[in-house]
């Protein structure tokens, strides 16, 4: 599969590769390496210029927009700079994914009070974003992303905003929910935190996977 | 477009969207909606004008009666010959004969002025008449024309002298009053959806972030749209039942001193205010500037 923007320059070049269900993948390289075009074609915000690419049995090259929308339902995403709602309740940022799904109100609190439990900011639930620290305001990101228990979290940089202690923090989260069965796929360019979990790492140069590397860790 | 979940969760959703979009752009919110008022006002005036002028018409159409002024002279033997033909015509439902003696009766009880002039002249100088009614199938302009036609052509006749005349320069005037309203309605209602399509669309902007958020979990394009075609409905609700209100409140203030101008205007009638349904259809009326101008400006598409 390959992805340009621009004639004659590829953002992604001949990548082949295939994650299995329940797999925890970090993607890395350099800036501009292509790990967030790889996300973005993922989660069909963007299409292959060429090739094709299956995520959950769905063609994303060829994906309809109300495919997409219930394809979207099925993954949960989490980006570096959070994207939080400022004027609603960590709550009702939580809740949106529910309300998008047409979950019922009363069940939708209780989902979302769960998914805040389990990022430990239960307690936060009434606040807004911006009085939170940077750390919560992703974990509340993280909550949403899974309170709709999707088959696929992707993940784009996300402690690339915060200090190496919630860093640390946060990939916790992330691997607790690969262990429960999540396939996981986090863009990555901190070496901590790749030698930490030393799960499977495709190392992007350019546009290409120069390196697929076995994980070493415990699967999940 | 089709929407997941229950109808009820996304009802509610769709309704707690447009309110917190609307407290959010109050300002480009209540511009929008005083647009669609003001429209509708003036729309609603010209309504009430031309509703009211149309009544007249509709008034004297209905009376529909033809006067045959008759040659001076006749014997009542001729009388009663030209009113047997009169009423053999076919479009006639009743004919009465007026003698000179009764058309002055009539024309003195028209006032004082009336009486002292018929006194002056000293003998009567008004002739007789039959004065015909139409039946109801034959009123129009031409079946009038046509029976006023076989009355001029029958032996005795002087005059034919009909409403129908007045009514009809009367009805051009209502007929021209009508099409300015609705040319005014038409480039006022223009101007109005530009106006709430520009309001959206700015919404649309402001919110892009929460339009973005939505779509990455999985909100199809009816999810994300329908908060802003209700913010559309929303803006025309109030703004046509604000217009109505205005008009309410205009006709309740001014009908007093204009009470008499208006009387004239309408030949005596008195001059009623718009029926309900009237009223009903100016507030759908505004609805549906708001709903359009949303659909608009959402028919422009927005980033995904």
């Amino acid at each position: 599969m390959s992805k340009s923007y621009v004639a004659g320059t590829w953002a992604l070049h001949d990548v082949s590769c295939t994650i299995a269900k329940g797999e925890f993948v970090f993607l890395t390289g350099a800036s501009g390496a292509g790990k967030t075009t790889l996300l973005r074609l993922l989660f069909a915000a963007e299409r292959p210029s060429e090739g094709r690419i299956r995520v959950l049995g769905m063609p994303i090259e060829r994906l309809a927009a109300r495919r997409v929308a219930s394809l979207r339902r099925r993954i949960g995403v989490v980006f570096q700079d959070f994207k939080l709602l400022p004027g609603r309740s960590v709550e009702e940022n939580v809740r949106i994914a529910l309300d998008v799904a047409g979950v019922p109100s009363g069940e939708s609190r209780a989902r979302a009070f769960a998914a805040l439990k389990q990022v430990g900011l239960q307690h936060r639930r009434h606040h807004e974003p911006l009085s939170l620290s940077g750390g919560e305001q992703q974990r509340v990101a993280i909550a949403r992303a899974l309170v709709n228990e999707p088959e696929l979290l992707l993940a784009d940089e996300p402690t690339g905003n915060l200090d190496p202690a919630l860093t640390l923090e946060i990939f916790d989260l992330i691997a607790a929910t690969a262990a429960r069965g999540t396939t996981v796929v986090v863009a990555t360019h901190d070496p901590a935190v790749l030698e930490r979990y030393r799960r499977r790492t495709l190392r992007l140069e350019a546009g290409q996977v120069v390196e697929d590397r076995p994980g070493l860790g415990a699967r999940g | 477009m089709a929407i997941a979940g229950s109808p009820i969760v996304q009802l509610r959703h769709f309704a707690r969207s447009a309110l917190a979009g609307l407290r959010a752009s109050p300002l480009p919110a209540a511009i929008a909606t005083l647009t669609i008022a003001v429209t509708l006002v003036l729309a609603g005036a010209f309504a009430l004008l031309v509703r009211n002028m149309q009544g007249v018409i509709d008034r004297l159409g209905s009376e529909a009666r033809i006067t045959a002024y008759l040659a001076p002279g006749a014997s009542d033997e001729a009388l009663r010959s030209l009113v047997g033909q009169a009423r053999a015509l076919p479009g006639v439902a009743a004919v009465e004969l007026v003698s000179p003696e009764r058309a002055r009766e009539r024309f003195r009880k028209e006032g004082e002025r009336q009486a002292a002039l018929l006194d002056a002249l000293g003998e009567n100088p008004l002739p007789a008449s039959i004065e015909v009614s139409v039946l109801p199938d034959h009123r129009s302009a031409t079946a009038i024309a046509s029976v006023a036609e076989s009355l001029q052509g029958l032996a005795g006749v002087d005059e034919v002298s009909r409403a129908q005349d007045w009514v009809e320069g009367y009805a051009r005037t209502v007929a021209l009053l009508r099409a300015i309203g609705i040319g005014l309605a038409g480039v006022l209602g223009a101007a109005t959806l530009f106006l709430v399509a520009s309001t959206i669309r700015l919404a649309l902007y402001t919110r892009r972030g929460e339009i973005d958020i939505l779509a990455l979990v999985g909100a199809g394009r009816a999810f994300i749209a329908l908060p802003f075609l209700l913010e559309g409905v929303i803006e025309g609700l109030i703004g046509g039942v604000l217009a109505v209100a205005t008009l309410f409140a205009l006709w309740s203030a001014f009908l007093p001193s204009i009470a008499g101008g208006l009387e004239l205007l309408l030949g005596g009638a008195p001059a009623r205010f718009l029926l309900p349904a009237e009223l009903g259809a100016l507030v759908i009326a505004g609805v549906v500037l708001g709903g359009l101008g949303a659909a608009l400006s959402l028919a422009g598409g927005w980033r995904r």
